[in-house]
């Protein structure tokens, strides 16, 4: 039995897996480069990169991108080798000279920005060396943006008054040592700043007043891949500090205050359809093409081909709306209690929770009846015919004993791997129908940060979604292994 | 009819013989005719027009026109609405001296040589061969050009004389009937929240319900047949690997993986399709695989390969076209259930924003939850569509599995 959990359990981690890779994908797809986010695509070439200009802008980007670690290389951080000349053949790029087209320029330009603190080192080696003075202009710049430590608002707690204080001062300091230059089509940099010279040096003070800050001789290994978008969204996850873009939270408290909503009602549903489904299919089954089990199929056939955002619409309409004829609504329309519940008693607590789960329950699990009842019937058919019923009956079992004591139990393995199939659709309906009767489960929170694109939130739920199916699947397995001899047997 | 049949021909008879495979395949020819030709029923430009100068066909001189008909999907219907007669009427002309691979191929080949035609220089010459119809603007031949200034032209108009796309002024939600001052017709389902022809847009969401559901079917079987074909032809590791993937695209929810892929990628109709399409194979993976594991120990593999045939060929040749039928009752209920899922997703408010798909217009229905038409009207035409597909599969089903019978 613990074999066999353990082989099953195995085969989930896959699973799981191919979930935080598509995550990992589908966030790293979202509009990255800080050159696209700064222009919005397009005209990129028609802008001058100004770091004077564009200083506030640059560093609310940051921001945004340390939060996702969507700065740093998606699976291999090769920054830490990047040497003086590495740079100055960048710049070289970022130049609009030559066949350079200006867009490129720019996203080369402003790319290096980006860059953070394992480019200080070569960024001041450029400083340091006069013959590359062409290039001290945007060198200078790019180091204020990788000198400046990044201050997330829902972090700086964590991290303590002095440091923000600190980071603080230094990004004002970093902001006045700012070198204005220009880089114009055909010439290409040109320095702008009459301080220039004064600027470079009191940036190079900076840099070499802190030298263990941008020491990158054994950090440049592990950086590898230690400083990846990858170790830094499975750092995120693990520890619970992934925050949503738009909310401001930990995703993982956003999730906590509601799964429990989408956990219950799914659960329910799951139970109503199953159960319902297996009772219809062994009512069809011991009356076999008759008229109720002919009905039955056309009636299931019907349920099939309504969608559930119709139906849930339609109850919407009919049934929870007040009519200018008078008629009042019979059930609510949105939410899982009403805004009073705080002073019912226990009873009316519960009558009030049944009250609004009624239509989004019928709703969840009325798909359901259709496929599983045809499979419980065609099962059960198959066992009824089966030699073993027919020795039951030959030896004076009734027909009653045969179906619940003999029969039935065997056609449940079909039902239990059918079931847990159940469980993925479910999830996706979910989303549906929480969307229509404004229920604050997992399910609207999934569907409002896709709307609003808000990446980690759709990771988190995503995997707490997954996990929870899995869950479910393993429990699916376990019946399995408790209804089927068989497996027992296999694995004992 | 014969007095022996193959057991195909029993089939076929016994699938064309079923009252609900009629009703089903009558609705599915009304809805697909309502979509191929929606811009014949409902568009503001003229049918025919004449001012004095001899008659013109307005509409057949937009259908090409990129500038009403953004979508690629659309010019493929308008193309299907060109030569449909022409196919049919070929069809019938060799009905009964043409195998029906033959016919298929020249039911698909007729709109490609055309589209080959007509389609392909379009998008490099903005003149080409539509000028030969058109040559003015559209607008001054419309509707609502008409009714402003009648003057002495003759003119035929569509039925019912909106444009799917146009914003009329005044005709926010508007009941079914509400007669619309810009061109004098009736809003025979009414209107929506922005003030545009329901039933106009009913017509045209046809349109993408029926590429949904066909191309990411067919998406889903390519990928499905390649997948389950190589995993039960080939056995061992290859089979253990492929159906460890299988298993993973089961139990994947794969609504939720379109709702963030859509998310993050945009929300365009070829982006859904294509993750539609991508997702939706694993069914088809396995019904293929079991079906080719059946047919791998019948005899006339065995003969195959004793004739020195490569594994390939038996493969494509010989063992896949034996397991078409379970795919084809597969395939009918895979559209289904591509329909509903895009439905689903427009009806969240995450389908194309610039397609009037049935989802969308119930989605504004959920939104002005006392405006009756715009909940009824989509959510029958997507029941009809799903119920209809499903009786012609449910109907293949019961004529070609044995045991059904």
């Amino acid at each position: 039995m613990l074999a066999y959990l353990l082989r099953r359990m195995l085969w989930m981690v896959p699973t799981f897996l191919g979930i935080l890779i598509i995550n990992f994908a589908v966030l790293r797809m979202q509009d990255v480069s800080l050159a696209e986010t700064l222009v919005g695509g397009g005209e990129a070439g028609e802008r001058q990169a100004d770091g004077k200009q564009m200083a506030a802008q640059v560093q609310g980007h940051l921001v945004k991108l340390r939060r996702t670690g969507r700065d740093l290389p998606a699976l291999l951080n090769t920054r830490g080798f990047i040497g003086p000349e590495g740079i100055v053949e960048r710049l070289r790029a970022a130049e609009r000279v030559g066949t350079t087209k200006d867009s490129d320029a720019f996203r080369a330009e402003v790319e290096l920005w980006s860059g953070g603190s394992l480019l200080v080192e070569p960024l001041a080696g450029v400083l340091r060396d006069p013959a590359q003075a062409r290039y001290h202009g945007p060198a200078a710049t790019a180091l204020t943006y990788a000198m400046m430590p990044i201050v997330l608002p829902e972090t700086a707690e964590r991290q303590g008054v002095a440091w923000v204080e600190a980071a603080r001062t230094r990004i004002q300091e970093l902001e006045r040592l700012r070198v204005g230059y220009r880089n114009e089509r055909g010439t290409g940099f040109a320095t702008t700043d009459p301080k220039v010279a004064d600027k470079v040096a009191r940036l190079l003070v900076l840099v070499d007043a802190t030298p263990g800050e941008w020491d990158r001789s054994t950090r440049r290994w592990t950086a590898l891949v230690g400083e990846t978008g990858f170790t830094d969204f499975f750092a995120k996850l693990l520890t619970g500090t992934l925050y949503s873009e738009t909310r401001k939270q930990p995703v993982w408290d956003l999730i906590a205050e509601r799964w429990q909503i989408s956990f219950t009602y799914n659960f329910i549903a799951i139970a109503i359809g199953w159960i319902g489904a297996v009772l219809i299919g062994i009512r069809s089954a011991r009356r076999m093409n008759t008229f109720e089990d002919k009905a039955t199929t056309q009636v299931l056939f019907l349920t099939w081909s309504l969608p559930s955002f119709f139906v849930g619409t339609l109850f919407l309409h009919l049934l929870c709306t007040d009519h200018p004829g008078g008629r009042t609504a019979w059930f609510p329309n949105r939410g899982i209690l009403s805004p009073d519940h705080a002073w019912m008693s226990t009873w009316e607590w519960l009558k009030d929770a049944a009250w609004h789960a009624t239509l989004p329950l019928i709703v969840l699990c009325y798909g359901s009846f259709t496929s599983l009842s045809r499979y419980m019937r065609g099962s059960l058919l198959d066992q009824l015919g089966s030699d073993y019923a027919r020795t039951a009956r030959a030896k004076g079992v009734d027909e009653d004993g045969v179906v619940y004591r003999h029969t039935v139990p065997n056609s449940m393995i079909t039902m239990i791997t059918l079931g847990s199939g159940l469980l993925a659709s479910l999830f996706g309906g979910s989303v549906i129908v929480e969307q229509i009767f404004s229920i604050p489960g997992l399910g609207q929170l999934l569907l409002d940060a896709a709307i609003q694109r808000d990446a980690p939130l759709v990771m988190g739920s995503t995997i707490i979604s997954v996990g929870l199916l899995l869950i479910g699947i393993l429990i699916a397995d376990i019946l399995y292994a408790v209804v089927d001899p068989r497996v027992r047997a296999r694995y004992a | 009819m014969p007095e022996v049949m193959t057991p195909s021909q029993a089939a076929w008879a016994h699938f064309r013989g079923s009252i609900g495979v009629r009703i089903g395949l009558a609705i599915l020819a009304v809805l697909v005719a309502g979509a191929v030709y929606a811009p014949f029923l409902s568009s503001e430009a003229a049918l025919l027009w004449n001012d004095g100068s001899g008659w013109t066909s307005p509409v057949l001189g937009e259908l090409f026109n990129r500038k009403t008909y953004a979508k690629p999907y659309d010019l493929v219907f308008n193309l299907f609405a060109v030569t449909l007669p022409f196919t049919l009427a070929i069809a019938w002309w060799f009905r009964g001296t043409w195998s029906w691979p033959r016919r298929i191929l020249l039911i698909a080949g007729v709109p490609l040589v055309a589209a080959l035609v007509m389609v392909v220089p379009i998008p490099r010459d903005d003149g080409g061969w539509r000028s030969l119809w058109r040559g003015y603007p559209p607008e001054s031949r419309s509707l609502s050009a008409h009714l402003a200034d009648p003057g002495t032209v003759r003119a035929v108009f569509t039925p019912i004389g909106h444009q799917w796309d146009q914003t009329y002024a005044g005709a926010v939600l508007k009941e079914p009937g509400t007669v619309n001052a810009a061109t004098g017709r009736p809003f025979l389902l009414g209107t929506d929240s922005r003030g545009q022809d329901v039933l106009a847009r009913m017509l045209f969401g046809g349109r993408i319900s029926l590429t949904i559901g066909f191309v990411a079917t067919g998406i889903a079987m390519a990928i499905g047949i390649l997948i389950g074909a190589v995993s039960g032809y080939f056995g061992g590791w290859v089979d253990l690997l492929l159906q460890r993937i299988v298993e993973i695209m089961m139990c994947f929810p794969t609504f939720i993986l379109i709702l963030i892929v859509v998310s993050a990628l945009g929300r365009d109709i070829f982006i859904i399709i294509l993750v539609q399409g991508l997702t939706g194979w694993a069914g088809d993976a396995r019904l293929v695989r079991g079906e080719v594991l059946v047919q791998s120990s019948r005899d006339y593999v065995l003969a195959g390969r004793a004739l020195g045939l490569g594994r390939v060929r038996i493969m494509f040749r010989h063992i896949l076209p034996n397991c078409m039928t379970p795919l084809l009752i597969g395939a009918v209920f895979g559209i289904a259930g591509a329909v509903l899922g895009e439905s689903g997703l427009s009806f969240i408010g995450l389908g194309d924003p610039n397609a009037p798909s049935w989802g969308q217009l119930l989605n504004q229905g959920r939104e002005n939850i006392h405006m009756s038409w715009l909940i009824w009207t989509p959510g029958l035409a997507v029941f009809a569509l799903v119920s209809a597909l499903y009786l012609v599969g449910n109907g293949l089903r019961a004529a070609f599995d044995p045991k059904a019978r």
